[in-house]
C-alpha cells in the first residue's frame, strides 16, 4: 500500500469506527457545545415494544360540558391529532374514533424518561386541544389588566379556520400569518370586521390571549393576513398555533391507562438478536463469494447500518418491530450495490484486465446500474413520504436514508478501500477476488 | 446458452397459476383477512383479579367462542382514589359493524371467566371504534402507487431511450404489478392479516422489485451498442444470462437477513413479524423470478410485435 492509499483507506476505516462507537455508547455522546449526540439506546420504543399510553379523549365546548360533535368533526380533530403526531415523529400509533360514544381513542408509545405512572410529556405530545376563538375585544376594560377582556359570543372558532401558514409581507418584508376561512366563517368574519372597523379581534386559546389585530378593512373573501409579528419565529408559532387548535372542540382526557407492550418482553431482544445474525451471514456470504472486496464491502456495510441507526435515533423516530424488520431488510438491500460493482469487477477480470484496470471498470461500467436502481427506488420513497402518515411516513424516512447511505458507502467507500487495497503486493492474488485460471492480457 | 425467451410460456404459467390459486384463496377465505386496523370493530376492557394471564390464550379462546379476529394486551390503571393499581384485560375484536351484540359480549365473558380470574361484579367497558387505517390511508397508499409507477415509467423511459424507453418503463412496471399481485395471492392463500404491515411490504417491494429489472435492462442497454447485428431475442437472452450471477446474488443478500428474521420470529412464535416477513421472502424471490422471466420475455414480444407491424420503419 503506497502512502496516500494508506491514508485514504485509514480515514474511511476510523470515520467508520467513530460512528459505530457513537451509534452503540450506551449513554450517547457528549459533544461540548453542540450537545449529545443520542445513541441506538435512546431510540423511543414503539408501543409493540415498550407499552404506551391509552387515552380516551371526549370533546367539550368551551364551557366544559359534553359537545355532542358530529361525526365529520370527530373525524377533523383525528387528522388534526395524526398530523401533530407525525410532526414529533411518533409514527406507530392508534387514533380511532368512537362514533357510537363521540370519543376519540390515542394510543401513543411511552416517551424515553418518562412512566406509566407519569406519563405527562407523552400526553404533550398529542398538543394543545383547548378551543381556538376569534373574540371581540371590549375596549373599555382593556386598561385594567394584561389579559385583555372579551365581550360578546365568539366570531370565529376554531373549526372555522381551514388553515393558518406563516408568510412574509412582499412589501414590508414584514412577519405575517395568513388565514383561510371556511364558508361558515367567511359570512361570520365578514360581517364582524365590517362593524369592527378599527377595533381589535383577540384570538384566545382557551383563556389565553395568542394575538390581538386591528382590523383595517372588512374581509368578506374568507383570507385574511394577520400583519406585522416581531420575528419570524413568533409568526411561524402563532400560524402552528391557529392550525393545530383547528380543532373543532375542545377535548378533554376522560381516562388514560397503560397498555403492556403487544410482543412481551422478549421481543426487542430476538428482534436485535436476528439482526446481528442477518448482519453476519450476510457478510459470510460477501466474504464466500467476493472474498476480498467482499470483506471490505463488510466493513461498508457496517458504516451503513450504524448512520442509519444514528439518523433514527436523533430524528426520534419510534421504532417497532416491523421497523426493526425494515431495517435489517436494508442490511441485505445495503450490499445490494456492491453485488452489482464486484461482480462486474469479476467479470472484467476474467476477460483478460488487468486488478487495477478491472477494478477501474468494474465500478465505471456498473455505475448506471447502480444510480438507475438506486433513483427508482428513491422514487417510491419520495412519493411515500409525501402521501403517507404514520407508518408509511417512518417506512418512507428509513428507505431514503437507506437509499442514498446504500449509493454513498457501495460507490465511495467500497471503492477508496479496494483500490488502496489493491495497491498491496500481497492483494494481487486473483483468487482474493474470486476469479482464478484467467491469464492477464495486456492492457 | 439456455434459451430462456423460448421457454417464456411455461414461466407466464407458473406465474398465472400462482394468481389463480390467490383467487381460489379469496373465495375459499371468503375475502380478505382484515384486521381491526382495517375494519374497526369493539375494543373491550375487563377488570382482572390480577396481572398473570396470558393474552395469547385469552385471545384464542375468545377468538373461538365469538369466531371473529381478536387480540389481546394487558392495560393498568391507577385508581385516582384508593391509589391501587387495577389490572385490565384489553380485547381488541375486528368487526366490521363496530358494534357486537349483546350476545357476544356475554359470549366473550364467558370464555374470559372459565379460563381466567375475572374481578368479581365488573362491567366489561366496550369501546367502537372506527377502523384505525382509514379509507384515507389506502386511498393515500393507492395513489402514491400509482403515481410511483408513472413515474418510474417516466425516468425508464428517459434512461433507457436507446432501447425505446416508453416501452422498456412499461414491461418494468408489469413486473412490479406482477409482483404486487404475487404478494397479494400469498394474502389470500395463507389467510394472512392484512394491517398496516401489509402496506408497508407491499410498498417495499414496489420499491425494491424494479432493482433487478435494471440490472438487466442496463446489460441490454450496453449490449445493444456492442452487438447491432444480433436479432433482439438473442440479445435479450445473453444479457439475462450475463447478468444472472448478479441477480441472483442481489436477491440473495437480501433473502439471507429477512429470513433470518423470519427463522426467529418463527422459533419464538411472534405472529406479526412473521405474517410482516412471510410475504416480503416471497415478494423479493418474486421480484428477481418476474425482471427474468417475465418483464423481459414481455419486452422483446412487443418489441417483435411492433416490428412485424408495416407502419413502423425501425428496423
Amino acid at each position: 500500500m503506497r502512502g496516500k492509499d494508506a491514508v485514504k483507506f485509514f480515514t474511511v476505516v476510523a470515520v467508520i469506527a467513530i460512528l459505530t462507537f457513537l451509534a452503540f455508547n450506551p449513554k450517547g455522546t457528549e459533544i461540548p457545545n453542540i450537545g449529545t449526540i443520542p445513541s441506538a439506546y435512546d431510540i423511543r420504543q414503539a408501543a409493540d415494544l415498550k407499552g404506551g399510553i391509552d387515552a380516551v379523549l371526549a370533546p367539550k365546548d368551551k364551557d366544559g360540558k359534553t359537545y355532542a360533535a358530529k361525526t365529520e368533526e370527530l373525524k377533523q380533530a383525528k387528522s388534526v391529532i395524526e398530523h401533530r403526531l407525525d410532526a414529533k415523529g411518533v409514527m406507530d400509533r392508534v387514533v380511532a374514533v368512537d362514533q357510537v360514544k363521540k370519543r376519540i381513542t390515542v394510543q401513543i408509545p411511552l416517551k424515553k424518561g418518562t412512566t406509566i405512572e407519569d406519563p405527562g410529556s407523552t400526553i404533550d405530545d398529542l398538543g394543545k386541544m383547548a378551543l381556538l376563538t376569534f373574540r371581540e375585544i371590549d375596549e373599555t376594560k382593556s386598561a385594567t389588566g394584561p389579559v385583555v377582556p372579551v365581550s360578546g359570543d365568539p366570531i370565529l372558532e376554531g373549526k372555522n379556520v381551514k388553515s393558518a401558514k406563516y408568510q412574509q409581507n412582499p412589501q414590508t418584508g414584514g412577519h405575517d400569518v395568513a388565514l383561510v376561512l371556511d364558508s361558515e366563517g367567511t359570512k361570520k368574519f365578514a360581517e364582524a370586521t365590517a362593524r369592527l372597523i378599527n377595533k381589535r379581534i383577540g384570538i384566545y386559546m382557551d383563556e389565553m390571549l395568542l394575538s390581538a389585530p386591528n382590523v383595517r378593512v372588512a374581509i368578506t373573501n374568507g383570507e385574511c393576513v394577520i400583519e406585522g409579528q416581531d420575528s419570524l419565529e413568533d409568526a411561524v408559532r402563532l400560524a402552528q398555533d391557529i392550525q393545530s387548535g383547528a380543532m373543532p372542540f375542545k377535548l378533554v382526557a376522560e381516562s388514560t391507562s397503560s397498555i403492556s407492550p403487544i410482543l412481551g418482553s422478549n421481543a426487542l431482544s430476538v428482534g436485535v438478536t436476528s439482526g446481528i445474525v442477518a448482519f453476519l451471514l450476510v457478510c459470510l456470504f460477501m466474504l464466500l463469494f467476493y472474498r476480498l472486496p467482499g470483506i471490505l464491502a463488510c466493513v461498508a456495510l457496517l458504516g451503513h447500518t450504524v448512520i442509519q441507526i444514528l439518523f433514527i435515533s436523533w430524528f426520534n423516530i419510534t421504532m417497532s418491530l416491523p421497523g426493526i424488520a425494515g431495517l435489517i431488510l436494508s442490511i441485505g438491500m445495503g450490499v445490494d450495490a456492491n453485488v452489482i460493482i464486484f461482480e462486474r469487477v469479476k467479470e472484467e477480470l476474467r476477460n483478460g484486465k488487468t486488478l487495477r484496470s478491472a477494478i477501474d471498470l468494474g465500478f465505471k461500467r456498473a455505475f448506471s446500474a447502480v444510480l438507475d436502481s438506486n433513483i427508482t427506488t428513491l422514487i417510491s420513497a419520495v412519493v411515500l413520504l409525501y402521501f403517507g402518515t404514520g407508518p408509511i411516513k417512518s417506512f418512507a424516512y428509513t428507505l431514503i436514508v437507506g437509499v442514498i447511505l446504500n449509493f454513498l458507502t457501495a460507490v465511495t467507500a467500497s471503492r477508496i478501500m479496494l483500490k488502496s487495497v489493491a495497491g498491496m503486493n500481497i492483494a494481487k492474488h486473483r483468487w482474493l477476488y474470486g476469479v482464478k485460471g484467467v491469464k492477464e492480457q495486456n492492457d | 446458452m439456455i434459451d430462456l425467451y423460448g421457454k417464456r410460456f411455461i414461466f407466464f404459467g407458473l406465474s398465472i397459476l400462482i394468481f389463480i390459486a390467490g383467487i381460489i384463496g379469496y373465495f375459499v377465505h371468503g375475502g380478505f383477512n382484515l384486521d381491526i386496523q382495517f375494519e374497526g370493530g369493539a375494543i373491550v376492557s375487563l377488570q382482572m383479579e390480577d396481572n398473570k394471564f396470558d393474552t395469547e390464550k385469552a385471545a384464542s379462546e375468545v377468538s373461538k367462542a365469538i369466531n371473529k379476529k381478536v387480540s389481546a394486551q394487558k392495560s393498568e390503571m391507577t385508581n385516582p382514589t384508593t391509589k391501587e393499581k387495577i389490572h385490565m384485560l384489553v380485547l381488541n375484536v375486528a368487526e366490521k359493524s363496530q358494534n357486537l351484540s349483546s350476545q357476544e359480549v356475554s359470549k366473550t365473558l364467558d370464555a374470559i371467566k372459565k379460563n381466567f380470574k375475572v374481578k368479581k361484579d365488573t362491567q366489561p367497558e366496550i369501546r367502537n371504534v372506527s377502523a384505525f387505517i382509514g379509507q384515507e390511508l389506502l386511498g393515500n397508499a393507492m395513489k402514491a402507487a400509482a403515481i410511483v409507477c408513472i413515474l418510474i415509467i417516466l425516468y425508464l423511459w428517459f434512461r433507457f431511450r436507446t432501447m425505446s424507453g416508453p416501452s422498456a418503463g412499461v414491461f418494468g412496471v408489469v413486473g412490479l404489478l406482477h409482483d404486487a399481485a404475487v404478494m397479494i395471492a400469498v394474502y389470500t392463500i395463507f389467510n394472512i392479516p392484512v394491517n398496516e404491515s401489509f402496506i408497508a411490504a407491499i410498498l417495499t417491494i414496489l420499491g425494491y422489485s424494479m432493482c433487478d429489472t435494471i440490472i438487466i435492462y442496463d446489460r441490454i442497454r450496453e449490449n445493444t451498442k456492442l452487438m447491432r447485428k444480433v436479432p433482439i431475442a438473442e440479445l435479450v437472452n445473453k444479457s439475462i444470462i450475463q447478468t444472472l450471477g448478479r441477480s441472483i446474488n442481489t436477491v440473495l443478500t437480501v433473502l439471507i437477513s429477512i429470513a433470518t428474521v423470519y427463522g426467529f420470529a418463527a422459533y419464538y412464535d411472534i405472529a406479526s413479524v412473521k405474517e410482516f416477513t412471510f410475504p416480503l421472502l416471497v415478494g423479493i424471490a418474486s421480484g428477481c423470478y418476474s425482471s427474468i422471466f417475465i418483464a423481459s420475455p414481455l419486452w422483446v414480444m412487443w418489441k417483435q410485435y411492433k416490428a412485424k407491424q408495416p407502419t413502423v420503419s425501425n428496423a
